[in-house]
């Protein structure tokens, strides 16, 4: 399972950053969202968020040295008492989907199985797919 | 801890490159909230109103709303505040985008800038670090190109920055942030005048909520009301612009060429229901918001792609100018937004200088184009004279007031603005409380100070109901109390475009967010407040009451549709006036009592 992003549809209003980082941290900071708008142009607007190994080939735990990524049930997570920042599995992920927070990974968890950013984007532009 | 505060106040002095920051006071915080409240006080606390809006004295102000960088939806407005260069008087300008959003995250709810720089610079903030930064390698640049190399630069920055048009102090330069722009007022020309070529923000850290699970189900609860409203599908689709056929059919106020009329017949590509489907290739949002009336359009007979049209620049650079076509009116945004001018300004010197043209007062070689109405040509080439201030388009480039003074030979009786300021798209002989919304705005002939058009053509809204938009009775209160509304939505940083849903019951979000809830009783007074203070800054900068004046146009009759035969007589003008200054408790010259400004706690600003 994970979340599929569609940059056609999506609107540039990082909702779903907003979403993620409450749900997670209960604070507002995109920076600690599992899930990132990269805007391109003007009309491009790009989601960049985990597949959990359906479009990769879960680089971001072959290259950790500190055994922070972990899978579970098909969910990659971060375990934060292992994790430093050191910015390897950021430079591995192929989808820009992980990135470092004041020594901190972040990414997306599938919020336990119902991701909070499908339910609030108002778009249409994230589905899950199981 | 002040819950969904940035926390700061920041006061950078270009002359001198230092940034001095200190903690936001708490008592000014739950006096003034936030964005337009902020901006309100500290305009007449730090600047000297009666100083040139040029100057080095003029003081540029940014101010994000108190619900921006919230979960709040539709909530991530920020304003610009300066001494306008155009009306000489308050100027305010709102924007979406996402500057204000990481400059609270930077942890700044105001940052205030002084002084001017000896060479081209920019600003970056970048959480405690301030530094006042070459650019004179940009000079020149556009808005698009200052962004993109001061992101290769500096990295994961947002950028609101201003094109040739701030440079050459056009008097109506904009702020692009990123394609939301700061538009009215002339901005722009202030920061062209401190020689600031751009701010650049990045904010990395948290915004703390007083009760985030309170705010996230607040959140959830709106999201399903906007998404779930009947109005949520077409106004996606069609973006600001969906009214147009309905203000020049139904209403008859639709202002075409230079105001001569209120219907424009050659409409037919200008609306979004015909270009929509054809250019649009997805809705653009602002941050926060989810119910997108953005616009990502892709030109296809020119080269370019915009985050638009709106509804006004539909009527500025296409109805008053009378192109009907909607390549040159989509073309003319860009490059409006390309340069950093107000296209409803910008639009308004066009249709002037249009309608000088074919009275005759200029001719072919004095304007260097032919300036027919409806030649698409004529106007693309007229931006590019007014944003380098070339020809003719160094008079078009003071606002149609300082021109129509320059050229003389009765040009003023074709100038439409208050106090400087072009009008936007309501043609308020049909419309009689919106033609005093703009006498009585802080910035000139204004929509979104009160908003009061929707009340005025549909009739009702919030506590009014029976209002009839051909009648000048009873719109003082009326248009005071839309207008202190008004102030509430911009010191919230809340999209007016949500005013339907939300009102004023912010009462719950208030308390989830910073822990303490206001009435709507309560807010409506804080939104006074402000206003007074506005009209406090004006006086001091030189308004008198005859400032608030309708242009001659104004007074005759619009001449067919289902307006025909409306328009506001020297008498009625006079007559709202008076009923407005009454409601607002000023006395007969608009000047606010002592009363007034003893119960509203701002008698230390009137001296």
């Amino acid at each position: 399972m994970y979340v599929k992003a569609i940059p056609e549809k999506c609107s540039g209003c990082e909702v779903c950053e907003i979403v993620c980082s409450m749900w997670h941290w209960k604070v507002v900071n995109p920076r600690k969202s599992g899930i990132r708008i990269e805007k391109k142009s003007v009309v491009d607007d790009i989601p960049h968020v985990c597949s959990h190994g359906n479009e990769c080939n879960f680089e971001c735990i072959a290259a950790c040295n500190f055994d922070a990524l972990k899978k579970k049930d098909g969910i990659v997570y971060v375990d934060y008492d292992n994790c430093v920042g050191c910015r390897l599995c950021e430079k591995a992920c192929p989808l820009n989907a992980i990135w470092i927070h004041e020594k901190k990974a972040y990414k997306c968890d599938l919020c336990g199985g119902e991701p909070e950013c499908v339910k609030y984007c108002s778009q249409d532009a994230l589905e899950v797919v199981a | 801890m002040m819950w969904g505060y940035g926390g700061n106040v920041v006061v950078v002095d270009l002359s001198t490159g230092e940034g001095k920051r200190s903690m936001l006071d708490e008592s000014i915080a739950s006096k003034y909230l936030g964005g337009d409240g902020f901006g309100a006080y500290y305009m007449n606390k730090m600047m000297d109103a009666s100083k040139d809006a040029l100057s080095p004295d003029n003081i540029l102000i940014i101010a994000p709303g108190l619900f921006t960088a919230t979960p709040i939806p539709t909530a991530g407005k920020t304003s610009f505040f300066a001494k306008s260069p155009l009306t000489n008087g308050w100027n305010e300008s709102v924007t979406g985008g996402r500057i204000g959003f990481v400059m609270k995250q930077a942890g700044y709810d105001v940052v205030i800038i002084k002084g001017r720089a000896e060479k081209l610079s920019y600003l970056l903030i970048r959480d405690n670090e301030i530094a006042v930064k070459n650019a004179e390698h940009l000079r020149g640049e556009t808005t698009r190109s200052t962004a993109d190399a001061i992101k290769k630069d500096e990295g994961n920055v947002v950028v609101a920055s201003i094109g040739i048009a701030g440079e050459k102090m056009v008097r109506y330069a904009s702020i692009d942030c990123e394609e939301r722009q700061a538009g009215r007022g002339g901005i722009g020309a202030v920061m062209g005048s401190k020689n600031l070529k751009a701010i650049a923000i990045e904010g990395s850290r948290d915004i703390e909520l007083a009760n985030p699970e309170k705010t996230y189900e607040l959140m959830r609860k709106y999201y399903e009301i906007m998404i779930n409203h009947p109005s949520f599908e077409d106004d996606g689709k069609y973006g600001t612009g969906e009214f147009l056929e309905w203000m020049n059919k139904e209403k008859g106020t639709f202002p075409t060429r230079n105001w001569k009329e209120g219907v424009f017949d050659e409409r037919k590509e200008i609306d979004p229901y015909y270009w929509a489907p054809k250019y649009v290739i997805k809705n653009k949002a602002c941050i926060q918001c989810v119910k997108p009336c953005g616009k990502a359009f892709v030109l296809q007979k020119f080269d370019g792609m915009l985050d638009g049209v709106e509804y006004e620049t539909l009527y500025a650079l296409g109805s008053n100018c009378g192109v009907g076509s909607i390549e040159h009116v989509a073309k003319a945004n860009e490059l409006c937004d390309l340069y950093g001018m107000d296209t409803i300004s910008t639009g308004g010197n066009i249709g002037f200088i249009m309608d000088l043209y074919e009275n005759g007062i200029v001719g072919r070689e004095e304007v260097g184009v032919d300036a027919r109405f409806g030649n698409g040509e004529a106007m693309l080439e007229l931006i590019e004279k007014i944003a380098r201030r070339e020809g003719i388009g160094d008079v078009m480039a003071e606002g149609v007031k300082r021109a129509a003074e320059k050229i003389g030979r009765g040009a003023e009786n074709y100038a439409v603005h208050v106090r400087g300021m072009e009008p936007p798209a309501y043609d308020v002989r049909g419309i009689k409380g919106m033609a005093l919304a703009f006498m009585t705005s802080p910035r000139g002939a204004c929509h979104l100070r009160s908003g009061a058009y929707a009340l005025e053509l549909t009739g009702k809204f919030w506590k009014f109901e029976g209002v009839d938009r051909f009648s000048s009775k009873n719109k003082g209160e009326e248009i005071a109390s839309m207008e202190n509304f008004m102030a509430v939505y911009d010191a919230l940083g809340v999209c007016k475009f949500s005013r339907g849903i939300f009102l004023l019951n912010f009462q719950e979000m208030l308390e989830a967010v910073t822990g303490k809830g206001l009435s709507e009783e309560e807010l409506e007074k804080i939104g006074e407040r402000i206003c007074n203070l506005k009209h406090i800054f004006n006086i001091k900068a030189g308004w008198k009451k005859g400032d608030a004046k309708l242009p001659k146009k104004i007074h005759q009759p619009i001449p067919e549709g289902v307006a025909k035969g409306s328009y506001v007589s020297k008498e009625e003008e006079r007559e709202m006036l008076e009923d407005y200054f009454r409601a607002r408790g000023w006395d007969k010259n608009g000047i606010p009592t002592k009363k007034k400004l003893e119960e509203l706690g701002i008698e230390e600003f009137m001296k």
